[in-house]
């Protein structure tokens, strides 16, 4: 279970680690129960400041999916089902959701390749 | 011809010998400190270099061997191949620059990697710590049985440097051999909890931790081997096990250095090559001066792997890097010298 940071894109790198291990949580493929590295460690190996990660499991346990512990880093709690979204975050879904299906496009990604994929996406989340 | 001088030429062979190889122990997208494409070192572009970096190193033994032996100047032995090794790989650092690859921007980390610590436990590191206050304690209520002299230098003929036994020069001794076990355990937690893993998955990061490990264990064995000598002869100084312990610290400081030449560094050597962008040490190359000196203040590290030879060096840019160094080598620099 792979946490994947870009060092030369755009996306700050505490939003990736936040993005990348939602990802990982909202999948099932990190579990109540499981322990994250340290802070001190991910930071090392990924190569960013402390800080970076400290606050990236910050945000992620005020959103709920983690305890954040002194010693040995962040473990994953069970996550109370947050009430159905208000009107305002489903606006900013479907803002951001365009915002990157219009940049990938601008980068050359072909039309039927980001409908291909967002299927996909559709298929699993009815799975799952 | 003086002794000294006919030591100096095999001295000069086998280092000269050694550096012939070094580039060859450095992960394969690196080449004289900088990132480059795993094939780069076999071009013909790549085989310049290197060639030109050992015409130096074995340019300056000959001329250095030449001068000591015909001038009878052993200075020039130290000072000239001293010269001519930082010239050729400073300059060969400067022509691989031209030869610079983007290095891969993608950090992957497996977040079950497994967590690395003292093989044994800290208490095994410590152990020689603890013993040296055991020792320095039953000494300060024994002082009346101690030896009228201290050994504080040995030789290839045993010991040749004493010093008047007196509360201060005992546990100064004492001082300076703890110092240097806090260093050499301060050096390995280093290793475990302040240096950066290149990979942490598959068989490149397996790799990687059995180099760390082996690291780990040479500093641990070199800790014992130089503190339970150390402290025997202190209080029996005629005794003839000294040679003995010497020559085991020798034998093991050279096994490990073989099975890490053997690895490669980092463990390279049992990596897969992979395709695509190299992935280098995760180092800025714009951090390395002149290809040694890491200096990044930005990089969490307080250790990482050096980049030209086999090992790790300091982040001089890391604040606590420096406060390691103060901590350590000053109290011990400061032992031998009030002890000189």
């Amino acid at each position: 279970m792979k946490l994947r940071i870009d060092l030369n894109s755009t996306i700050p790198v505490y939003r990736q680690i936040v993005d990348g291990l939602r990802i990982l949580l909202v999948n099932g493929e990190l579990n109540a129960g499981d322990q994250l590295p340290p802070v001190r460690r991910l930071a090392l190996d990924l190569g960013v400041h402390f800080n970076t990660v400290a606050e990236a499991y910050r945000t992620l346990a005020e959103e709920g999916w983690l305890d954040i512990e002194r010693r040995n880093g962040a473990r994953v709690i069970t996550r109370a089902l947050p009430s159905p979204a208000d009107p305002e975050t489903e606006g900013a879904f479907q803002r951001r959701l365009r915002e990157l299906v219009a940049e990938v496009q601008s980068r050359g990604f072909a039309r039927d390749r980001i409908a291909h994929e967002l299927r996909q996406l559709a298929e699993n989340l009815e799975r799952s | 011809m003086p002794v000294p001088i006919l030591l100096i030429v095999p001295v000069l062979l086998l280092v000269a010998g050694l550096l012939h190889f070094v580039p060859q122990l450095t992960r394969p997208d690196l080449f004289f400190a900088v990132t480059v494409a795993p094939e780069f070192r076999r071009s013909k572009e790549g085989r310049q270099i290197l060639q030109r970096y050992r015409l130096f190193v074995w340019g300056s033994t000959m001329l250095a061997i030449a001068m000591a032996v015909a001038a009878g100047l052993p200075l020039a032995a130290v000072l000239i191949p001293g010269a001519g090794y930082l010239w050729g790989f400073v300059s060969s650092h400067q022509r691989a620059l031209a030869y610079a690859a983007e290095p891969n921007p993608i950090v992957e980390v497996e977040l079950r990697a497994p967590r690395e610590g003292f093989p044994g436990g800290p208490i095994v590191a410590l152990l020689p710590v603890v013993a040296l206050g055991a020792l320095g304690a039953w000494a300060a209520s024994h002082m009346d049985r101690l030896p009228d002299r201290l050994v504080v230098h040995w030789g290839l003929n045993g010991a040749d440097g004493w010093v008047n036994t007196t509360p201060t020069t005992l546990f100064g001794l004492l001082a300076v051999y703890a110092a240097t076990c806090l260093l050499l355990v301060g050096v390995a937690w280093g290793l475990l909890h302040g240096s950066r893993r290149i990979s942490t998955s598959g068989p490149a990061a397996a790799g990687e931790r059995q180099f760390r490990r082996r690291v780990v264990l040479m500093l641990i064995a070199t800790e014992y081997l130089m503190v339970c000598p150390a402290a025997f002869g202190l209080l029996m100084p005629a005794a003839p096990g000294m040679t003995i312990w010497s020559v085991a610290l020798a034998l093991v400081i050279v096994g490990f250095a073989v099975s890490l030449f053997r690895s490669g560094q980092g463990g390279a050597r049992a990596m897969a090559l992979a395709g695509g962008a190299p992935t280098g040490d995760r180092t800025p190359d714009a951090c390395w001066k002149w290809g040694m000196f890491y200096v990044n203040p930005a990089d969490p590290s307080i250790l990482v792997e050096k980049r030209f030879g086999i090992g790790y060096t300091v982040n001089l840019g890391n604040r606590w890097s420096w406060v390691a160094l103060v901590v350590v080598l000053v109290p011990a620099a400061l032992g031998v010298i009030f002890l000189r």
